[in-house]
């Protein structure tokens, strides 16, 4: 068990930086995910931390020591591949003992057949099984022991790779996209699996994901990156309601939220000819954008802010979301409603939405959060 | 549910089509294996035990007197020995090295390029003209080889006991030596095999996962031998069987470089008298038919019995 820090990190593969300078400080027994679209540099970074690649500048450290230099082998830490990268000619069992075996016996001890016969080599293969077994039980695998990896389903083969990971007290687990070869039901029993075991073993994971549904649920903090920085790090609460740039806003979030042009003057805001019930700061002025969750949106008769056409309902049973035109803005707006108010929602309906003024989340033109006066008066004045 | 239940008369009669088709359909392939395979390897089998010869109108048959003849007569003896040299010299290094020239390209960039194609010119030149230019090397006066040694009398390369007693006597004949023949061609089947094998080996290179790799590393695997033995090495299982059964067979075959060296019977005291030169010499340039097909039909055990093992390996060792 350890923290980690990055330091600066930058990466540039022939004219192109993939890593622009990340810093991040991972405490001891944190489970913190890297979230991204594809392209962002997260598996790079990942990668770098765990010594599968150089960084160009900037350093990693591990319980304080510089590692940079030091070769993966030696770093002590585990990692979970998006392929699994199982060994295919090994059992469940051998595969994985592998890293107790290349740490623990001597290379005399590994050889085949003889390795067996030499002196010390009984007792720690003895520890080796029992560690395994242990390893295997803790993921309810012990009955697959013996199969080979080419016998085995995906959920079950990231359950091996899973064990070879944990099979020994690593400083920090390193997990890339361990979930994204499985199907949705099995990620969702996974995803809980995966919480539940660092809350068990309390140690350090790393959790590389492109899906912000596996980022909000698992993690204590998630490190949002796109084009080679992190945008922002902090808990699944304050990322999902206090976006600090608007490319967090819609990366976060599903259904995605909606963005829509507003003019800004004199701390008011409007959408076309409509006044919003937002308060913007006073020196805000001319275009810029705001963000509403769909949950922020509410059907409203008389005190609608905002018309438009209904174009398309999605019913997922507990709720439902209705894709709604508004005339004079290109693109749909999403809304939540309840099951309840399926009638009112049928396709072509014209509907009234309304919002708190205090559910708007405003971005200024470079897409930088500006504080709503009405949800934090303290910071606004400050921006 | 009961599965007769459903086989009504139209279902039968469907299916004795669909049966007659695929006979239609696969005769011809049938024929032609029949014809040009099992006939002839009957016909060598029958004529095994007979004394026939080419032009003659009838046998005697002589029962397994030809096959006797194989496991008593002193050249046969040296037959097998020649044979068996070879094959046991010729495959570990041809294998061996055609895996290190792979591992070894694999590892470089673009030059890798230039060394694939060097290695593979001897698999794509006809070896009985390169037999030529070996011969024209290795001649004990005039020859590329022997003139190199003896560059070295009188140097300090001289402590080596064979290139002193080459200075002080004389240096090998090669191709007239009786010691020496059998290793010059084991030589010459090596430099001209270990390409082939090199190209199998690349191939099976490239459906190694990298990932793999990279997951030996994190296991702990520091040195690249240790990543060979964990990655490389059972993912090129299947190659190998591969490489070694088609290493051992080509091995088995080998003809033209003895034909082309000593076209009148297999080398200085029949050192290199090779199973097929065998075959050749008596079937064909003595009209020893029975005896022959007798060697032919040895040859032939011996090639099914590594065909068997491959087989057997793939399906149960090398597989999954």
């Amino acid at each position: 068990m350890a923290d980690l820090q990055i330091d600066h990190v930058t990466k540039t593969f022939g004219d192109t930086q993939v890593l622009k300078g990340i810093s991040l400080d991972i405490a001891d027994g944190e489970f913190v995910s890297l979230v991204g679209p594809s392209g962002c540099g997260k598996s790079t970074l990942l990668r770098i931390i765990a010594g599968l690649e150089s960084q160009s500048s900037g350093a990693i450290r591990i319980q304080g020591q510089d590692v940079s230099g030091v070769r993966a082998a030696d770093r002590n830490l585990s990692m979970v591949f998006q392929s699994y990268a199982l060994y295919p000619h090994l059992t469940v069992a051998e595969n994985i003992s592998v890293p107790l075996k290349m740490r623990q016996l001597s290379s005399l001890q590994r050889l085949p057949v003889i390795g067996a016969f030499m002196p010390g080599a009984h007792e720690k293969n003895a520890e080796i099984a029992a560690s395994v077994k242990h390893a295997a039980q803790t993921l309810e695998i012990d009955r697959l022991l013996n199969r080979k990896p080419g016998q085995l389903s995906g959920g079950q083969r990231q359950r091996v790779a899973l064990g070879r990971a944990l099979v020994r007290e690593p400083a920090a687990f390193l997990l890339d996209e361990p979930l994204s070869n499985l199907d949705a039901k099995l990620r969702v029993q996974t995803r809980t699996e995966i919480a539940e075991l660092h809350r068990r073993l309390g140690a350090t994971f790393v959790y590389v994901t492109h899906d912000q549904v596996e980022a909000m649920t698992m993690s204590s903090r998630i490190a949002v990156m796109m084009g080679g920085e992190i945008l922002q790090c902090d808990v699944p609460d304050e990322v999902y309601n206090n976006p600090l740039d608007i490319r967090v806003a819609e990366f976060i979030g599903s259904p995605k939220i909606n963005i829509l042009p507003v003019e800004a003057s004199n701390g008011g805001l409007r959408f076309g000819d409509v006044v919003l019930p937002t308060v913007a700061p006073k020196m805000l002025k001319g275009p810029i954008r705001i963000g509403l969750r769909p949950e922020g949106l509410r059907l409203a008769a008389e005190d609608a802010v905002l018309t438009g056409q209904v174009m398309h309902v999605e019913n997922l049973g507990s709720e439902i979301f209705a894709q709604i035109n508004l005339p004079g803005h290109d693109g749909r707006i999403t809304m939540r409603a309840s099951p309840a108010q399926r009638n009112s929602l049928h396709i072509g309906a014209n509907i009234g939405l309304a919002f708190e003024g205090r559910a708007a989340l405003l971005f200024d033109p470079n897409g930088k959060r500006v504080f709503n006066p009405q949800v934090d008066p303290v910071q606004s004045e400050v921006a | 549910m009961d599965i007769d239940e459903t086989h009504t008369p139209n279902v039968v009669y469907a299916e004795t089509a669909q049966h007659r088709t695929a006979w239609w359909l696969t005769a011809p392939a049938l024929c032609l294996m029949i014809l040009i395979l099992l006939v002839p390897v009957v016909i060598a089998g029958i004529l095994s035990f007979t004394d026939y010869s080419l032009g003659n109108d009838t046998f005697n048959w002589v029962g397994a007197k030809n096959y006797d003849r194989l496991f008593s007569s002193s050249t046969y003896e040296k037959m097998f020995i020649a044979t068996f040299t070879y094959v046991v010299t010729v495959v570990p290094l041809s294998v061996g090295l055609g895996l290190g020239a792979a591992l070894l390209i694999n590892s470089m960039g673009r030059i890798g390029d230039i060394y694939k194609t060097i290695y593979f010119l001897p698999v794509m030149a006809t070896l009985l003209a390169m037999a030529i230019a070996w011969e024209f090397m290795l001649h004990p006066s005039i020859g590329m080889v022997n003139r190199t040694l003896e560059m070295s009398c009188g140097t300090v390369l001289e402590f080596i006991p064979f290139l002193k007693n080459g200075c002080a006597e004389r240096f090998p004949l090669w191709l007239g030596d009786r010691d020496y023949a059998i290793w010059v061609i084991c030589f010459i089947g090596v430099w001209q095999g270990f390409g082939f094998n090199m190209v199998l080996y690349l191939a099976g290179l490239t459906s190694v996962h990298r990932e793999l790799y990279h997951a030996a590393e994190m296991d702990g695997a520091k040195s690249a031998w240790e990543g060979f033995r964990l990655v490389t090495w059972p993912a090129l299982g299947p190659t190998t069987v591969f490489v070694v059964t088609i290493s051992c067979i080509r091995a088995f075959q080998v003809f033209d470089t003895i034909e082309a060296f000593w076209p009148q019977g297999g080398g200085p005291n029949k050192s290199t008298y090779v199973m097929m030169f065998a075959i050749f010499e008596k079937g064909i340039q003595q009209n020893l038919i029975g005896i022959g097909s007798a060697i032919t039909v040895l040859f032939l055990v011996f090639v099914m019995f590594l065909t068997l093992i491959q087989r057997w390996l793939v399906e149960r060792k090398v597989h999954y």
